[in-house]
């Protein structure tokens, strides 16, 4: 059964990817092919985003349930992973910005954002590498989590509200803008689904081989 | 005795610290006026059992069961009410000996009064700032803080340690006195130690 | 003894005296924190230059340059609170010994009075040293008071948090930036209302919110962060 829906996970990306580039049409306003980057760069930001959610409901399961090891292995992962995707996404998003408005870092509120949710990231990484014993390594973390849950709001709803005011011409994040045509979003959507299920996938195969390691550690 | 007896009960108690297995499934049951000597030589897992029956290490499996007159405590009720001496257990070196048991003596909304007739009883002027206590003056104030709300289950870890001989003989008094009035007491040592009364044993071997 | 909720504020008072009782007998929180302040507004007003910026660079700048003298001062001064009892062994006679909320809001208070105290430093010489032109004093007030809250129970938070890890000095600053970020762009945008005498419609009451729901998130959070 797992191996069936890997094949279909693969299938399904690629048609993705093959929709994104053929089937799809090209956004108005956009130079030439760069507009196709946004079936890649929205999808990995959104599954970069609910890691972050799903760590912080792991996180909460582990810290207010039982301790349960492997809910504090698989908030651990859901992290590592959201980083990956997230510091994708952030890459691709810099090669877009670079192609539309000539340079890579705009200082927009959308690329503001994911930076300061990566240093979060990053943040629970290093404090996780920072203590030894495992119960209270899960502890800190799992707090530290939810704690990230409750202040990331302010950053993706302040962010955009205050910073708009500060510059006087606001870089305006073309998702808002760009009217999509039905192929598009149909292509966008399927991407958002593939890349998820992508996440939850390799979440899943780096959960157990994170267990394998754990009990390795214990013998 | 009124209800159901205070008693303590712990089975099965496993610990880790990563590759290291220190608490391999450990269990003992202390009754009122009970006293359970840990013994075993050093790594073996007594000061590990010890900071898990206070609540200061959670124990990988296995339960602790620990009943006072008003019924069943949770870990963390548990945490407060029992009495602690150990070698790792400091005070602040900024604040005398007074303050530091009045300190305490507020935090477990308790008079201190108990807290000083011990510190009488073992001879510590209560004016030496803690940063200036030496090991055996410390040890009594360790005494001195367990006591001081009176607890029901006291928890000692190498009890006597840096004790000289006069601090040892009071202290196994207020051991002696604390376990006639019905209360239990789990004592991890090195050594098995001489006791007046039958205690239960339980060697954690090596 | 039961505990109730009648003394719980008599435990908040005693944990709070107790820092403030060992804080005047070695005085290093408030010297950090003193001579961090110093030092950054030393350099702050050298860098600005003889001359001062123009008004409009001012409302621009300076509100930010204030915070994050701020920012680093309690960066520097606050996460004492947790390591140090952690790193003298006196946190096991407290685990034991305290409510763990009594605790948590007792350091708090301590926390609050040592930012303010730092603010009330700060804030004035500040002013004098860039020239900095307030057009709402009352609402540069009502910022620094409510930033400060946020600057403390974030740290004291998140002190708590990195004093049971290692390497505690540069992990409290890895911690605590992402988490302070939000409140430190909205104080900003506050205080530049502040000296502009525009009025902060969305800013402050986002601001009163990131306060509130912090502390509640570290009223829930600190006693699991405390104690196995």
């Amino acid at each position: 059964m797992k191996k069936l829906l890997a094949w279909l996970l693969w299938l399904w990306i690629s048609l993705v990817i093959v929709g994104a580039f053929l089937y799809a049409p090209l956004a108005k306003g956009f130079l030439g092919e760069s507009s196709r980057i946004l079936f890649f760069h929205v999808p990995m930001a959104w599954a970069s985003f609910i890691g972050f959610i799903a760590a912080a409901v792991w996180s909460g399961r582990y810290l207010f349930g039982r301790r349960d090891p492997r809910h504090d292995r698989a908030a651990a992962v859901a992290i590592e992973l959201g980083l990956v995707f997230g510091v994708f996404a952030t890459v691709t998003g810099a090669l877009w910005a670079r192609i539309m408005w000539g340079a890579y870092w705009n200082w927009d509120p959308r690329q503001i954002s994911i930076l300061i949710s990566l240093l979060f990231y990053g943040a629970y990484l290093a404090l996780r590498a920072a203590v030894d014993d495992r119960e209270t390594r899960g502890r800190l973390s799992a707090a530290y989590a939810l704690l990230g849950l409750v202040v990331t709001p302010f950053l993706f709803w302040i962010m955009p509200r205050i910073t708009y005011s500060l510059h006087p011409e606001p870089v305006i994040n073309a998702q808002g803008k760009v009217e999509m045509e039905a192929r598009m979003s149909q292509v966008l959507y399927a991407s958002g689904i593939g890349f998820t299920a992508l996440f939850f996938w390799i979440h899943n195969l780096q959960c157990r081989i994170q267990a394998l390691f754990d009990r390795r550690a214990a013998l | 005795m009124p209800g159901v007896p205070t008693h303590l009960r712990f089975e099965n108690l496993c610990r880790r610290f990563g590759r290291l297995s220190v608490l391999k499934g450990v269990s003992g049951a202390v009754a009122p006026g009970g006293m359970l000597l840990v013994t075993g030589p050093n790594g073996s897992g007594k000061s590990t059992l010890l900071r898990c029956l206070s609540g200061l290490l959670a124990a990988d499996s296995g339960t602790i069961e620990y009943r006072e007159e008003e019924g069943q405590l949770d870990a963390s009720e548990r945490r407060l009410r029992v009495g602690v001496v150990a070698p790792d257990l400091a005070f602040y070196a900024e604040l005398t000996v007074a303050e530091n048991l009045e300190f305490f003596s507020r935090l477990r909304r308790v008079s201190p009064a108990r807290g000083f007739a011990v510190l009488e009883r073992l001879g510590l002027p209560a004016d030496r700032l803690g940063g200036t206590l030496s090991s055996g003056m410390r040890q009594r104030l360790r005494w001195a803080w367990a006591l001081l709300h009176s607890p029901r289950l006291l928890l000692l870890d190498e009890p006597f340690q840096n004790f000289d001989a006069a601090g040892e003989r009071t202290a196994r008094e207020l051991l002696a006195e604390h376990l006639a009035a019905g209360g239990l007491a789990v004592v991890a040592n090195p050594s098995s130690l001489d006791f007046d009364h039958a205690a239960e044993h339980l060697d954690l071997g090596g | 003894m039961r505990r109730n909720t009648s003394t719980w504020g008599a435990e908040v008072a005693a944990v709070f005296a107790k820092e403030w009782r060992c804080e005047f007998r070695t005085r290093y929180s408030l010297n950090t924190l003193a001579l961090f302040a110093c030092t950054t507004l030393v350099v702050v007003s050298f860098s600005l230059g003889p001359l001062g910026v123009s008004r409009s660079q001012g409302t621009a700048l300076l509100p930010v340059l204030l915070w994050i003298i701020l920012l680093f001062s309690v960066a520097a001064g606050l996460p004492r609170a947790f390591v140090q009892e952690e790193e003298t062994h006196t946190a096991t006679a407290l685990r034991l010994a305290a409510t763990p909320s009594a605790l948590f809001c007792g350091k708090l208070l301590y926390g609050l009075t040592l930012v303010f105290a730092l603010e009330a430093l700060v804030t004035p010489v500040y002013v004098a040293m860039t020239s900095f032109n307030v057009e709402s004093p009352g609402l540069l007030i009502a910022v620094l008071a409510a930033g400060g809250y946020g600057l403390a129970v974030g740290s004291t938070l998140v002190a708590a948090i990195i004093a049971q890890a290692r390497s505690k000095g540069t992990l409290f600053s890895v911690l605590a930036f992402p988490v302070l970020l939000p409140l430190l762009v909205l104080t900003v945008e506050v205080t530049r209302c502040a000296a502009s005498g525009s009025a902060p419609d969305v800013a402050l009451p986002q601001l009163l919110l990131y306060d509130a729901v912090v502390t509640v998130a570290g009223l829930m959070l600190f006693p699991v962060v405390w104690n196995p």
